[in-house]
């Protein structure tokens, strides 16, 4: 199979990855001073037997070495121990966050790809003129706006417009599967904007970059003397080839994409990951902590493994 | 008779960043019969790639043009882009520098032969894979390797691709820019021939540009020498190696190295002058070894000296005194 | 072919001449972009040097109401304890700006030397540190930041340093790539030959050469710091003791500035903050720009060649 060691490659530095992930997840969480954060036992409101139970699972009296096996063990089998918020499993709360938070930062990410794509080839393509400054002008103007800033300004200005908090509206009983679908996505509006308008600043500098590269290759050259018009040019050989740079720098921006949905989610109140991050500061919640940093981790690695694969399927020069 | 090709007066202008503009093509004017082969000489920098991307309408936007490009003694350049384009490739064809990636490395090479063969209308669906086989074959690849990408040939073999590409839609006219330039000299010999073998078999005429003089001497029948940004010398290729009307010209056919000849190739002292200014007097004129007084203060204009041979210097103005 | 159509500029040979450390002044001199980012910059550290002297009204002093109108005796309100809000972007900024520099130069130094090493030595140190920077590189900033913070303690030593230990991967690798380049040319290969030895080779060779990419991704870098700052701070993470921007914020958020309708508690912090991460960004790309020049035009764009009817004859044709 053409390019199988490039994919054998790029897997095996996922997986080891996310073993670095790991050991630092272990690291930072067990090895710190002090049983306030090792101490996963020490769940609030729980039994002593839950406690026992507990400490029992993830061995917390032995050596350090043994516990990192057992907490892989635990990990294989989706044990990440208790919240001490909910004293629900970690990883049960952790299901849910991500669950929610998955189609609103999509939702963003998908937008500011289109718009900024969009706006890039644009300014790639009126080099040199208002047009072009004008662009850019805005771009950089989003992509330096702090993330939770733009949040708290979309709130400001559409408040009483569009929802700035939560995911449903608690007021709404037994509402049928469309009702409730509406509600959702009207709650989404806001987040998912602020993260898209944050990202669209940097994917369209991104884009036009990679486009001015593009554009000043020789087989642009051959194309528009073969007598094909611009258009079909951009679309046709630029746009194409442009994809490769754009994929390896959106898959660069993902931990950007962390970044902003921890702080959007905290500013309006969406019940995902991100919040479930700052919950976890807020209430020293160590556990919750714990979990989902690594399930941040794991999806950008994850992320970035697919990136590698897409470019590879779309560069026929990747073989070696 | 009309020519085929005909450049009158063809000037080009670049917008320099910080202002100003530099005159990288100072009014060229040149003449193409139907399978005449004209060769385009000069240093890099002299405009000769300029001019022919000039007349092709292949410049940016930084450019300005100005001057009469006829095709069949029709101005296509007077309207611009619109009226240049529709004559790419199927009149007009280029070939360009080996080493440049002039082929989209993520499309396949037939893929991109039948781009131009839609384009223009030629053929479609298996027709054109049947035609782009023929083309591939008159190059020298084999049919199948078509399917494969521009990565996967050698470099020789790109340049055959792309001079099948640009023989696609039968263009009268096949422009070649440094085709040999950056290739092994084995392979340079084979380009070189087969240019020859197609164009004799086509009936092509060739305007080929390169500052590699065996080249022109082996396949073209006239030459234009450029220096900075004009025509100094014009003629038949032998005559301008035996009897050559410009200092420029002399001196850079003895420039050139002679594997098994005695003499020592000279380089010529000094660079060529800046085109962002006007000049006063000759541009040659302080790298000339027989330069004089007039030199310096008019500028010679390019004058027919013999029969189908035209030169652009003084001496050629006066008798015997200063030989 | 693609070499004719360079800048023009560069045929005529009128290559600007540009002295090693001085490519930031001159950046900054002739690039419009980068000259509004460095006065914009300029400002924000003077007000933020001088705040103690020229701050309007006390760091802790409550002048008015809470959450106090705008007014012209307090042209941006007053923050929910009655503090004056000019007062408190101006001491904000001196922390904000303290992180931002500080983090910066902890990553500057960690990157630089890594970089160096690497493009320096090459072979195995070369892929051991490359590869440890790609798995640096591979686990996102902020989580790890945020979990560091939230286990190690705020305050504001902590924070400089897990900002700058996370944010050397870019300068490393951009450090690394000149250093090779440096490396092939020929008086450092003399040098060598002469027998000069590795440190002074670095010293007086390499490091001059690599002086100006590595202040265009330092300038970069602060606009990220100042940016992650900002994100810590807001989830709680700041030093609790000191007022940074990203601390002004979160306490607007916090204690309800919007429901009491007191914007001007949150977009001027957060202004201050987008246009120090501007002006950064400004000013290190144009560097960039300068030392990485587009050398190809444009095969196409909207506008095509222009065409210009025939005035005089060859070369003086107009």
């Amino acid at each position: 199979m053409r390019g199988a060691d490039y994919v054998i490659k790029r897997v095996a530095f996922a997986v080891i990855t996310v073993f670095i992930a790991l050991v630092l997840n272990f690291a930072l969480f067990r090895l710190a001073p002090g049983s306030a954060v090792t101490n996963l036992s020490r769940v609030p409101h729980a039994t002593p037997e839950t406690k026992h139970a507990i400490a029992k699972q993830f061995g917390l009296d032995k050596s350090k070495g043994e516990q990192f096996v057992i907490y892989l063990k635990q990990l294989a089998r989706g044990n990440l121990g208790i919240s001490f918020e909910n004293s629900q499993p970690v990883s049960k709360n952790l299901r849910t966050a991500l669950s929610n938070t998955l189609p609103m930062v999509g939702l963003g990410t998908l937008f500011a790809i289109v718009f900024g794509t969009l706006t890039g080839v644009i300014a790639a393509w009126r080099r040199g003129t208002t047009t072009e400054h004008v662009t850019i002008a805005t771009a950089l103007g989003f992509y330096a706006m702090p993330t939770h800033w733009l949040a708290l300004m979309l709130v400001i200005i559409f408040a009483g417009v569009f929802p700035s908090g939560g995911m449903v509206d608690d007021f709404l009983i037994d509402p049928t599967w469309f009702q409730h679908l509406k509600d959702v996505l009207y709650h989404m509006t806001l987040p998912a904007s602020t993260l898209a308008l944050v990202l669209y600043g940097e994917y369209t500098l991104i884009v036009r970059s990679a486009m001015l590269e593009t554009l000043g290759e020789d087989y642009i050259l051959t194309a528009r003397a073969k007598g094909l018009k611009p258009r079909a040019i951009v679309r046709k050989h630029a746009l194409r080839n442009a994809l490769l740079p754009i994929t390896t720098l959106i898959a660069i921006s993902l931990g950007y994409i962390v970044a902003g949905s921890i702080l959007v989610e905290t500013v309006f109140s969406w019940p995902g990951i991100g919040r479930a991050v700052y919950q976890a500061v807020l209430q020293r919640d160590y556990p919750m902590l714990q979990g989902a940093f690594l399930v941040l981790v794991l999806s950008v690695v994850f992320f970035n493994l697919v990136a590698d694969l897409l470019y590879f399927k779309l560069d026929p020069r990747i073989a070696e | 008779m009309s020519s085929l090709l005909e450049l009158e007066e063809l000037n080009v202008w670049f917008d320099l960043p910080r202002g100003g503009t530099l005159h990288a093509v100072q009014g060229v004017s040149l003449t193409l019969d139907r399978g005449e082969r004209l060769g385009l000489v000069g240093e890099s920098g002299s405009g000769k790639s300029t001019t022919v991307l000039g007349l092709l309408g292949l410049l940016p936007p930084t450019a300005t043009l100005s001057g009469r490009v006829l095709l069949n003694g029709v101005d296509i350049l007077a309207g611009g882009e619109e009226t240049v384009r529709p004559h790419r490739w199927v009149d007009l064809a280029i070939v360009f520098q080996g080493a440049m990636n002039a082929l989209n490395p993520v499309q396949t090479v037939s893929s991109q032969i039948v781009e131009a063969l839609e384009l223009h209308g030629l053929a479609t669906g298996r027709q054109a894979k049947a035609r782009v086989g023929e083309l591939l074959e008159s190059v020298g690849i084999p049919r199948d390797r078509g399917d494969r990408f521009p990565h996967e040939f050698s470099g020789g073999m790109r340049q055959r691709a792309a001079i099948a590409m640009a023989l696609a839609c039968n263009p009268s006219v096949l422009v070649a820019d440094e085709p040999t330039t950056a290739l092994d000299v084995m392979v340079q010999a084979q380009i070189l021939e087969l240019l020859d073998a197609l164009c004799r078999d086509f009936g092509l005429a060739l305007l080929l540009v390169t500052h590699d003089l065996p080249v022109v001497a082996q396949l073209c029948d006239r030459a234009g020498v450029m220096y900075a940004g004009e025509i100094v010398e014009q003629g038949p290729v032998e005559e301008l190696f035996h009897d050559p009307r410009h200092p420029y010209t002399r001196l850079l056919f003895a420039a050139t190295p002679d594997l098994y000849g005695e003499g020592v190739p000279v380089s010529i002292p000094g660079t060529p002058p800046r085109l962002d200014r006007t000049l006063a007097g000759c541009p040659f004129q302080t790298r000339c070894d027989r330069s004089f007084s007039r030199c310096k203060d008019e500028r010679p204009l390019l004058r027919e000296v013999a029969a189908g041979r035209s030169a652009a210097c003084h001496l050629n103005d006066v008798p015997a005194e200063v030989a | 072919m693609s070499l004719l159509l360079q800048e023009p500029g560069l045929l005529a040979g009128d290559r600007p001449a540009r002295s090693r450390t001085g490519l930031l002044w001159d950046v900054i001199k002739n690039q419009p972009s980068a000259t509004i980012g460095a006065v914009i910059l300029g400002i924000f550290i003077v007000l933020a040097v001088l705040a103690p002297v020229i701050a309007p009204y006390g760091l802790h002093e409550q002048v008015g109401p809470v959450y106090g109108h705008p007014s012209w005796a307090h042209p941006l309100g007053l923050d929910d304890g009655g503090i004056d809000m000019v007062t408190l972007l101006m001491w904000g900024a001196r922390i904000s700006l303290v992180v931002g520099f500080a983090a910066t130069f902890v990553s500057m130094v960690i990157g630089g030397t890594v970089g160096l090493a690497s493009g320096y030595f090459g072979g195995r140190t070369d892929t051991v540190l490359m590869r440890i920077t790609d798995y640096f590189l591979a686990i996102p900033d902020v989580p790890l930041m945020i979990v560091v913070a939230a286990i190690w303690g705020p305050s504001l030593f902590h924070i400089i340093v897990v900002i700058g230990v996370l944010l050397w991967t870019g300068t490393a690798r951009v450090v690394r790539a000149q250093v090779m380049s440096v490396r092939e040319r020929a008086y450092v290969k003399r040098a060598r030959s002469l027998g000069a030895g590795n440190l002074r080779i670095i010293l007086r060779h390499v490091l001059p050469q690599i002086a100006p990419i590595l202040i265009a991704s330092t300038v970069l870098t602060i606009a990220v710091a100042i940016f992650d700052e900002t994100a810590l701070a807001f989830l709680g993470l700041g030093d609790p003791s000191r007022i940074s921007l990203g601390k002004v914020i979160e306490n607007a958020f916090q204690r309800t500035a919007i429901s009491s309708g007191a914007w001007w508690a949150i977009v001027p912090p957060g202004a201050a903050v987008a246009l120090l991460i501007l002006s950064c960004s400004m000013i290190g790309r144009a560097m960039e720009d300068a030392l990485n020049p587009r050398l190809r035009v444009s095969h196409l764009s909207a506008k095509g060649f222009r065409l210009r009817p025939l005035v005089g004859r060859g070369r003086d044709a107009v």
